[in-house]
């Protein structure tokens, strides 16, 4: 099999592995574990063709309008520059941009990716550091911090922020009105709120929670001053286990209850089936997002809701939400990359942002470019003063998704609830899990 | 597998012919003949699966995730530590037994399902028996991730409407284990039993209608005329299937996945390919990943074997 | 098939009527209960989008729309992928069944050492996740120059059909009598001649047979649709049209069922066009 030998693979490790091979399977192969350069393409080229990825939206074409927009104000920009952009489904890009990293003829200069997947992305050799260039952009001094934070690793940025998205206490005004219940201030009201209406109105979750939705139950334990993961000197350690994070634990899970939401129900709720309960009239509230609008305008709540920040621990606090949202980034195997990152700060920019939040209702990542929007559309309100009240996010790290695909956070809910283990230990064991992990 | 490699002479071939009178001499070409009609499938086979089964054999010797593959790490050689690890798993062990079985279960239920009902199609007019082919070919050939949508919201205590014909209130079917496991068997049932039914009528169809007429007018029940008539005739049939599900189902993933939200209520739900996407193929840790393959392999190969073992030992040839 | 009998089983004269009236009734109930998962499904795609997931699980909508269609329809490059998977789905059915009819003359019409081994072996290549064989996989296709083509996935899902169209021929060319093929050379026929003219005819029945089974698992894959087709985005297949609508976050159940209501159709279609070669064909593998 000709060309499989790896270039980037260091040649004694390759020696000690073929000559593992060949003695275990007693053939002479020539191919060793597969592998791909991660030398830079060396080449900056000024004209040709910038390809990128974007993500495929349900309703695409507003999206792809906006696009089109800069693309045509960049390509008369740049004389003898095309621009290529390709629209892959969110659902196969785990599958295509490692693809796009394993061969380079495939690869674009510019991809769109979830903002959880820049320090996988990095450790995989895949995205450009484009830290300098991001320093110089003028635009990046209005980035709020969180969503920073998710284009940097290590020290270093690998992009530039898209949107973002968070999310909010939904509620459901005829049922509070009914009730004559006022929106919670703090955690403690929410969750005797949520009890109340389930005791009044026996067909309806309080508030809908999961015990798979971990980007609901984050902000319960951020608010109480714990954390998922610690970083010391660029090493994560679980932090599961800290009394503040198990006080937040145990204000979740004591959600995920009779008195509110039945874990025979709830417990294997992720963030959708939240929104659906609430969507489809069987919930008084629900932690959704921004761009959980539509399920809801569509469902049978519309008209019937309103949004809050969700509480935090005291009266006038807000609960740090969970910054998710997509970044835009450059390929390190890119042969355009002074064209890249300038279309990369294009597409992130503050135009773009306002264009694709009239197109598609993604949140700015400019704090500037925020409030206006905020002032034209209500709606976005209590999402904009939530991430104006500070967010987080997931520890940056290339073992967060292990972690997260291992469901080691839905797990220790799930046992919670479902009254296999005490708060302690739950806590304690995903603690390991995640410590496990990072230790690798 | 030279266990299997048919030694001659024992040829209880099904008709009892011998194997010399077998050997239609004009056919025969040189003792090569027979490689080069294979050719073409060794072709593919070999470069498209066994080239790269024993690339996987490799990686599972070696660290070798995303980070060697693209980003410039070096592969390094592990040894069995990659087993070691997964052996070391005490989860490792619950999911193979529950992997097990409930493979088990979803192939005696696709296997009892399907040929009851093909066995039925035989004793129907052509208008039912038009309606329950549809009906099953549009199980098959619903893709696997939306027919596992649809039976959950079948099974959905707010929204679904299995629960309002039975009068469950708000009993929710995937909460518990068993139950879980029990509604994953029937989408699975559901989905695989089709292949099975159509084969197995068209088997039933072909054998000769005196040997059924006899046996009917010697008033044999269905369940006898089945056992000591139809089976044995459908034999090479029902080998196939059973195999072919055995593989099939020890391999299940989507369902699982889909259905119990990425196996179950705190991972009661697992199976062996669930676990092995979260432990590795995930997060890209394609060497552990392979080893869990090679694992699978060599379960799947030595029940195979097994099974053909006592198919031969029955008096079945290969 | 000449040796095998491949009409409607006779004998039901000894059927009791009200035993027949019986079993068609259950064959009725049964269908109706097999085919209520696919009812709910089309019913879901003409679904007005709150409805889908709503409180109030009707058997029925009173407003039927069509815009979950139009929302799969309206896709970039929808009809392009449809053409891809139908040339993907018609390859890949056509070559197995030329490949796998000779191989299966091979393991029945010969003894030769590695028979069985090599029966085996098709095998073996199934019994590892396939997410695992993935990574070896594309780097073969990217060193054969072939990643992004459609032969990327032409080739592999061709190894995937093959065993078990191998396996399911060896029954219908056993089922060929040997006379037949004595006969044929007495007369004086080419072993080409007899292969092609004389035993394929007769095991065609059998290869439509394991050809609905290559075309349903061609058409439904998604792993390798998106493994191996990476930039070249129009040269995807149906499943990716479908995905889009699978979204973590904000799934749309709507573009999902109608999506794969569109899906299922042609596959239906397929069916009932082979069905009558089928039900006699399969019958052949039996002896």
């Amino acid at each position: 099999m000709p060309g499989l030998g790896g270039l980037a693979v260091k040649v004694s490790a390759r020696i000690a592995v073929c000559a593992a091979t060949v003695g275990m399977a007693g053939v002479a192969v020539a191919g060793c574990a597969p592998s791909t350069s991660t030398e830079d393409s060396g080449k900056d080229e000024k004209t040709g063709t910038v390809r990128v990825w974007l993500f495929k939206e349900v309703g695409n074409a507003p999206k792809q309008r906006v696009v089109d927009g800069v693309v045509e104000r960049f390509e008369k920009k740049h004389k003898g520059v095309t621009v290529d952009v390709r629209y892959i489904p969110i659902d196969s890009r785990a599958e295509r941009i490692k693809g796009a990293f394993n061969d380079r003829g495939s690869a674009p200069d510019v991809i769109e990716y979830g903002n959880t997947d820049t320090a996988g992305y990095v450790a995989d050799g895949g995205l450009a550091d484009v830290s300098e260039e991001f320093k110089s952009w003028p635009a990046a001094d209005d980035i709020d911090a969180t969503a920073k934070k998710s284009v940097t690793y290590d020290g270093r940025t690998y992009g530039a922020p898209l949107f973002v998205g968070v999310r909010a206490l939904y509620y459901r005004t005829d049922v509070f009105e009914e009730l004559g219940l006022k929106p919670p201030k703090t955690l403690g009201q929410l969750t005797e709120t949520a009890r109340q209406i389930r005791k009044e109105r026996p067909k309806l979750y309080g508030l809908a929670v999961g015990g798979a939705y971990t980007y609901g139950a984050m902000p319960f334990i951020w608010a109480k001053g714990g954390d998922l993961a610690d970083e010391r000197g660029g090493e994560y350690a679980a932090a599961l286990d800290s009394p503040e994070a198990k006080k937040g634990i145990k204000a979740y899970t004591d959600l995920l209850d009779d008195s509110n939401c039945p874990p025979a129900r709830c417990s294997q709720w992720g963030g959708n089936e939240t929104v659906e309960a609430f969507a489809g009239g069987r919930a008084g509230m629900a932690i959704a997002g921004d761009f959980n609008r539509q399920a809801m305008e569509d469902g049978e709540v519309k008209g019937d809701y309103g949004v809050v920040p969700l509480p935090g621990e005291k009266s006038g606090e807000i609960a740090p939400a969970f910054a998710g949202g997509n970044n835009v980034g450059v390929l390190k195997s890119s042969s355009h990359r002074t064209l890249a990152v300038e279309l990369m700060k294009e597409l992130a920019g503050k135009r773009a942002q306002e264009e694709l939040f009239d197109a598609m209702g993604f949140l700015p990542t400019f704090t500037d470019t925020r409030r206006k929007v905020a002032e034209r559309e209500p709606f976005v309100k209590p999402f904009v003063e939530t991430l104006d009240a500070g967010t987080e996010f997931v520890p940056v790290s290339p073992a967060w998704g292990e972690i997260d695909a291992s469901l080691v956070l839905p797990g220790m809910f799930q046992e919670i609830a479902g009254g296999k283990k005490n708060v302690d230990a739950a806590a304690e064991d995903a603690a390991k899990k995640m410590d496990k992990v990072y230790v690798k | 597998m030279s266990l299997l490699a048919a030694p001659p002479g024992n040829g209880a071939g099904g008709g009892g012919r011998s194997r010399r009178r077998a050997r239609p001499a004009s056919l025969q070409g040189h003792r090569w003949t027979p490689w080069l009609y294979l050719a073409p499938a060794l072709l593919v086979l070999a470069g498209l699966l066994a080239y790269p089964i024993y690339q996987l054999g490799l990686l599972s010797l070696l660290e070798y995730t995303q980070a060697q593959v693209s980003g410039g790490e070096p592969a390094t050689f592990r040894g069995l530590g990659n087993y070691a690890e997964l052996f070391s798993d005490p989860q490792f062990w619950d999911v193979l037994l529950a992997t097990v079985v409930f493979a088990g279960a979803c192939v005696l239920g696709t296997m009892a399902v399907g040929c009851a009902l093909a066995v039925l199609l035989t004793r129907v007019r052509a208008v039912p028996r038009l309606l329950l082919m549809l009906a099953a070919t549009g199980a098959w050939a619903t893709p696997a991730m939306t027919g596992s949508t649809v039976w959950v919201f079948l099974f959905d205590p707010d929204f679904g409407p299995v629960n309002r014909v039975l009068g469950l209130g708000d009993h929710s079917w995937t909460y518990g284990r068993m139950s879980a496991f029990a509604v994953v068997l029937m989408e699975v049932v559901w989905c695989s039993f089709p292949l099975v039914m159509t084969t197995v009528y068209a088997g039933i169809r072909a054998i000769p209608s005196e040997v059924l007429e006899a046996a009917e007018l010697d008033g044999a029940s269905l369940w006898r005329t089945w056992r000591s008539v139809m089976a044995p005739m459908l034999r090479p049939i029902l080998v196939v299937v059973v195999i072919q599900s055995i593989i099939w189902d020890f391999k299940i993933f989507t369902q699982i996945y889909v259905m119990t939200g990425g196996g179950g209520d705190a991972g009661q739900n697992l199976v062996l390919n669930v676990y092995a996407y979260q432990k590795a193929f995930s997060s890209s840790q394609y060497s552990l990943g392979s080893a869990i393959g090679i694992v699978m392999l060599l379960i799947l190969l030595a029940v195979v074997l097994v099974y053909l073992r006592l198919l031969r030992r029955g008096g079945e040839e290969l | 098939m000449t040796a095998v009998p491949s009409g409607p089983v006779r004998g039901r004269r000894g059927l009791r009527k009200p035993r027949r009236a019986l079993a068609e009734a259950v064959a009725v109930v049964v269908a109706v209960l097999v085919a209520f998962p696919l009812y709910w499904m089309v019913l879901s795609a003409f679904k007005p989008a709150g409805e889908v997931r709503s409180d109030r699980p009707l058997p029925w909508t009173l407003e039927p729309t069509l815009d979950s269609f139009r929302r799969v329809f309206e896709q970039q490059d929808f009809g392009r992928y449809f053409l891809n998977s139908l040339a993907v789905a018609g390859t890949v059915v056509l070559a197995s069944a030329l490949i796998a009819f000779l191989a299966a003359v091979a393991v029945v019409r010969f003894r030769f050492r590695l028979r069985t081994s090599v029966l085996v072996m098709f095998l073996v290549a199934q019994m590892v996740p396939i997410e695992a064989l993935t990574i070896p996989m594309f780097f073969l296709m990217r060193d054969l120059g072939v990643l992004n083509s459609l032969f990327s996935l032409i080739i592999p899902h061709l190894a995937f059909s093959l065993p078990f169209a191998v396996w399911m021929l060896r029954g219908f060319v056993k089922a060929v009598p040997e006379a037949l093929e004595e006969q044929a050379f007495i007369d004086g026929a080419s072993r080409a001649r007899f292969l092609w003219q004389i035993l394929f005819p007769l095991v065609l029945p059998g290869l439509v047979a394991t050809s609905v089974f290559s075309f349903i698992s061609t058409w439904n894959d998604f792993l390798f649709a998106k493994s191996f087709i990476i930039s070249a985005t129009e040269n995807s297949t149906l499943p990716m049209a479908l995905l889009v609508f699978f979204d973590n976050e904000t799934p749309d159940w709507g573009g999902v069922m109608a999506g794969s209501t569109v899906m299922t159709l042609p596959v239906l279609l397929f069916f009932v066009l082979v069905h009558r070669r089928l039900v006699s064909g399969l019958g052949g593998a039996v002896k």
